[in-house]
Order: structure tokens, then sequence, then C-alpha cells
């Protein structure tokens, strides 16, 4: 695995990256960009699906309406998150912070797609009031623990 | 902002100031608090704009979005702020120099003239153009401001921890 992270740090690219004044800076401001995108997208349902927000609205149509900017925020956030991967990437097999973020990030992926999904499609009268809170709840957890993870590679390395 | 150094430089000297700056954990404790604040506050403001210039939530009455997300944007604000503070408490004398932090102060205090105006004007109306799929266009003009300058906060306040455009 150390040998697939040195590689990469090694390539034409990382190495493009990582020299730039500009590249880099800009690279964490479009990640962080991505991510105010993706967490509106998942609060706004998390939150209704927790009692709160837009409780008028049918859950079903409200989750509908925030996929494209939750699957747009996220797939920016993989983009610019691979990009300081390449160009970091022995700091980061170092981090603990990394692996326990990488880790997490895979159980949340699981969780919103499967059973978040799930809940959010489903008619709201068969999910009733408990189980709504608690996916809400286990995903607002979950994406967090990630954006803490992710600063703290920055930050504690 | 000359006429705030003195200023600045009071607070830099504070015993907490100083021991905040020197803590091991504070900073990155606080920091990473503010980010995840942050995505609370602008994550939900920006699906409020997207509702308003007609990109998202079109079958959700603009009221609805207003109002309902906004004990929540609150906190989000409350909890940015108090932590974005202490972030300066601790090093008020870097924030000083640095260009890109002022530059996000401005651009804070616009989104915030932008969010009053639309509410004390267009917002007025909402009863007209609440159910429309696509608001008028005071409407979308607020709500594209307001992705304008907000996304103009987080990017000139990551850009704060770089070094360009620091001075003494």
């Amino acid at each position: 695995m150390l040998e697939f992270f040195q590689w990469m740090e090694g390539l034409v690219i990382s190495g493009i990256l990582r020299n730039s004044p500009v590249l880099g800076p800009g690279i964490n401001v479009v990640h962080l960009l991505a991510l105010t995108v993706f967490a509106g997208a998942l609060l706004i349902v998390d939150l209704r699906l927790l009692g709160s927000g837009l409780t008028r609205q049918p859950l079903a149509r409200l989750a509908r309406d925030a996929q494209p900017w939750l699957i747009g925020g996220f797939i920016g956030l993989a983009i610019t998150g691979t990009l300081q991967l390449m160009s970091t990437g022995t700091k980061q097999y170092y981090s603990s912070f990394f692996w326990m973020k990488m880790e997490i990030l895979l159980t949340a992926l699981v969780f919103t797609f499967t059973l978040r999904r799930w809940v959010t499609q489903m008619d709201e009268a068969r999910v009733g009031p408990v189980w709504g809170k608690v996916v809400g709840l286990v995903s607002i957890t979950l994406w967090t623990t990630v954006t803490v993870g992710a600063r703290l590679i920055g930050l504690l390395s | 902002m000359v006429f705030l150094r003195s200023w600045f430089e009071w607070v830099n000297e504070f015993p907490s100031s100083i021991a905040l700056r020197e803590s091991l954990y504070g900073y990155p404790i606080l920091l990473t608090a503010h980010v995840v604040t942050m995505c609370l506050f602008a994550g939900l403001i920006v699906m409020m704009d997207l509702r308003l210039v007609g990109l998202a939530y079109r079958e959700t009455p603009a009221s609805q979005v207003q109002r309902r997300l906004f004990p929540w944007q609150m906190l989000g604000m409350a909890l940015s702020s108090i932590t974005g503070l202490l972030l300066f408490y601790g090093q008020p004398m870097r924030f000083y120099g640095k260009v890109f932090f002022w530059v996000k102060m401005t651009l804070m205090g616009l989104a915030g003239i932008n969010a009053l105006a639309f509410h004390f004007r267009t917002y007025r109306s909402v009863a007209s153009w609440d159910a429309d799929p696509v608001a008028p266009f005071g409407a979308r003009l607020a709500g594209a401001l307001s992705i304008a300058l907000w996304a103009g906060v987080i990017v000139f306040g990551r850009l704060v921890a770089y070094d360009y455009m620091t001075y003494k």
C-alpha cells in the first residue's frame, strides 16, 4: 500500500500540483465549496428526517430535489480530494486521521446509498416516526465525523 | 483599517489570547468546529438561495424554505461566529496583516446587507409569488448575489490560511 502512495506522489501531475502556488490552494478552496453544497443537500433531508425544517413537504420529493446537489457536491469533493491525495500521498499514508476518515467515509457512503435512500423513498407511514429519526441522526453523525477527520489530516498530521 | 491596529494589538496581549495562541489543540479544535458549523450555516443558505434562483426545490413554497430553515441557519451562524471570533481572538495580529481576511469580512458585510435588503423589500410580496417555481427578478437576483457573496466568503476564508498578500 505504501508503494502505491509513493507512486502516486511521484507522478508528474502530483509534482505540478505540489509546486504550483495557485493549484494547491485552489483545489482546497473548491473542496470546501463542494463540501458546502454537499452538506446543505444532506442536512435539508436529514433535518426533515429528524422532524424539523421542511416538514410540510413529502419526504420522498424533498430527497429527490436534493439528490442532484448531494451527488454533484460529492463528485466535486471526490475529484478535488483525489487531487489532494495525489499531491500529498505519503503524508496522508502516515496520518491516522486519513485512514479513520476513509473508513468512516466508506461506511457513510454505503449507509447513504442504501438505508438512507430506502427510508427517504419509502412511504412515510411505513417508516414510522422513530426510524426516520434514527437514520437522520446516524447520517449527520457519520458525515460530521468524516468532515472532522478530514480537517484534522491537515491540522494534526 | 489602520485605526483598528492599536485595538488589535491590545487584544493580542490579553493573557487569555496568549494562552489560546500557545495552546497545542486550541487552534485545530476551533478551526475544525468552524468548518463543521459553517457547513450547517452556509449549506442551508445555499439550499435556500437555489430555491430563489429557481434551480432547486421548485415545488416547495419559497416562504416555507425561508421560514423553516431559518432557525437552523441562525444556529449555524451563531456557532460559526463564536468559533470564528475565538480563532480571531487567539491571533488578532496574524489576521490584521492579511488582505484576504479583510476581503472576507467585507464580503460578509455585503452578504448581510443583501439578505436584509431582500427581506425588507422583495420578500414582503412573497404571498403573490410563493408557489411560483421561478421567483420574480428581485428574488432571483438576491439569491444569485447571496450564492456569489457567501462563496466569496468561503474562498477568502480558506485562503487566509496561506501567506499570500500578508503584511506586518
